[in-house]
């Protein structure tokens, strides 16, 4: 694949309101304030990971990243194209509809297609689609953006992925019993209860040229469908192994040239069982520096492709990239003390959804320690 | 890429879930049970191709809406009644879990990405096929766009070969192809 540079990122999530501030956070060991919410009918707690700010549009929300993201002098966008990666798209306004209607009538219904429209007509963005496969959404939206961007047709690319605090998620995941009871978020950890969701606004300018001060080269990566099982990946993670395999084929890399994995972690029971197996049957027992982003922002669910992407390459080129306070105890040998990248150390991260997509990117640090 | 194979199956607003799962076992042998309507429509299309579908086939899946009744069913469950949501209608809102069907039933190995379709999703639909194609990461692309307000629709191409194809509508890709034809509920 052409490598491509994320030139420029633009986060709003539970630890902060911009990408700088969310790495500086997380480096200082600041965990995001869960907030409460029962799970109808059982009555029990559960933690959500809001956004800071309630008074915020959607709109709003979106148009400050996607301004951030482009930067002051972004000029005409009719080179641009706009992917838009989200499971929840409008969905908070069709709750709210509903709730106040006691109703829903299929004439309720809007396009999938709406926000991605409302935005290219609003920027002059010169195309616009909505990428929906589920948790890999944003991964695949920067690994697909990033290809149409060398294929030719656009000279920059904006990704832009979001999950908003959806009811319907919250009390589906809970249905799933996915939620975690304690709140605690902890992937790989053996007492892991589950996960916990995350509100997030994020987006990024993807081009051919590095531009002025580039977070991040994105080399390769890979998406396929696993088809055993719509909820889970297999077991033994033979799937997840073969993904990776061909993100690395495609960045012309191999497994050993590899400094960091960030894994996907969801801290569910088959996840995070099917991912250690996957990392087994590619590096055996010695595995390079493993992280997870998660405990940070929760499962941002079809944005954490963006999400974590951009928190992590933050961080690495800050030099920002905590331990984890419970490494000793992980399946998987996760890093416990910082992560320390050099300038061009290449990292590999995992994303896997719903309906069997799993997705392995491959990223080349820019900046970083010397 | 040409075209190798096309279908179209268009149905009356009061055609049933029904109606759908006795016309998808003409195709399908052992159809999945506990799907919603968007499934059943995105089965119906690709399984009219089955026969000349392979292994190495991506999937690039549209629909311009969710599946009305599972999302009708959900909002009034957790917004209304302040219910749990039914699993099994939580799991089928994810909008790719029509593809991940698809690709279950007829044994694709490729790519599998869902767009919501408004009104360039053919050649956007082509663009992210051409992709794989070209890379060499599939053999085969099946491209299909479900379009249901009232009456529905669902529209249905397998591309094969690496050659330039660019086209903006289904009539303009299956211009001189026998297309797969099939109706339900309309009368003369």
């Amino acid at each position: 694949m052409t490598p491509v540079y994320l030139q420029r990122g633009a986060l709003q999530c539970a630890l902060s309101n911009d990408l700088a501030g969310a790495s500086q956070a997380m480096a200082g060991g600041q965990r995001a304030e869960g907030r409460p919410f029962a799970l109808h009918e059982l009555r029990q707690p559960r933690t959500y990971l809001n956004v800071p700010g309630d008074d915020v549009s959607l709109d709003q929300r979106l148009d400050a990243v996607v301004a951030e993201a482009l930067g002051a002098d972004h000029g005409a966008l009719s080179d641009c194209l706009l992917i838009v990666a989200s499971t929840s798209l409008d969905i908070t306004a069709l709750e709210t509809l509903a709730g106040d209607q006691g109703q829903f009538l299929p004439s309720d219904s809007t396009p999938l297609d709406l926000v991605a429209e409302q935005l290219r007509s609003r920027w002059g963005f010169a195309d616009a689609f909505t990428l929906n496969t589920a948790c890999t959404s944003a991964a695949n939206g920067l690994l697909y953006g990033a290809r149409l961007l060398a294929s030719g047709p656009f000279a920059r690319a904006v990704v832009l992925a979001f999950e908003t605090p959806s009811a319907l998620a919250m009390q589906g995941f809970g249905a799933l019993d996915l939620l975690s009871p304690s709140g605690h978020y902890r992937p790989f950890h053996p007492e892991r209860d589950g996960l916990v969701l995350g509100e997030t606004y994020a987006a990024a300018l993807l081009s051919l040229e590095p531009g002025d001060a580039p977070l991040a080269r994105l080399l390769g990566g890979f998406s396929a469908c696993d088809t055993s099982s719509l909820t889970t990946t297999r077991e033994d993670g033979s799937h997840i192994d073969w993904v990776m395999r061909q993100a690395l084929k495609s960045a012309e890399r191999t497994a050993d040239a590899i400094a960091l994995v960030k894994l996907h972690g969801t801290a569910t029971q088959a996840n995070d069982h099917a991912e250690r197996n996957g990392m087994l049957s590619l590096y055996g027992e010695k595995m390079p520096a493993l992280c997870v982003l998660k405990p940070w922002l929760g499962h941002t669910l079809g944005a954490c492709g963006l999400s974590e992407t951009l928190l992590l390459m933050q961080a690495l080129q800050q030099q920002q990239l905590p331990g984890l306070d419970y490494a000793a105890e992980a399946s998987l040998p996760l890093s416990g003390e910082p992560v320390v990248l050099s300038d061009g150390a290449v990292l590999l991260a995992n994303f896997f959804g719903f309906g069997g997509n799993n997705a392995s990117l491959v990223l080349q640090c820019v900046g970083g320690a010397p | 890429m040409k075209v190798i194979a096309a279908s179209e199956i268009r149905g009356s607003a009061s055609t049933s879930d029904k109606d759908l799962k006795a016309a998808l076992g003409q195709w399908l042998s052992n159809p999945p049970r506990r799907i919603d309507r968007l499934i059943f429509q995105a089965l119906l299309g690709a399984a009219a191709l089955k026969e000349q579908v392979r292994s190495d086939c991506g999937l690039y899946l549209a629909s311009r809406h969710p599946a009305r009744p599972t999302m009708i069913a959900l909002l009034e469950a957790v917004c209304v009644q302040y219910k749990q949501p039914k699993p099994f209608e939580f799991v089928n809102s994810v909008s790719n879990a029509a593809g991940f069907h698809v690709a279950q039933q007829l044994g694709l190995e490729g790519p599998n990405l869902f767009i919501g379709a408004g009104p360039r999703v053919w050649s956007q639909l082509l663009g992210l096929a051409r992709l794989d194609v070209q890379a060499g990461v599939i053999g085969q692309a099946l491209l299909l766009v479900v379009d249901e307000c009232g009456d529905f629709c669902v529209q249905g191409v397998l591309l094969e070969g690496d050659g330039e194809l660019a086209a903006t509508s289904f009539a303009e890709l299956t211009d001189g192809v026998d297309v797969q034809r099939l109706e339900f509920g309309f009368t003369a």
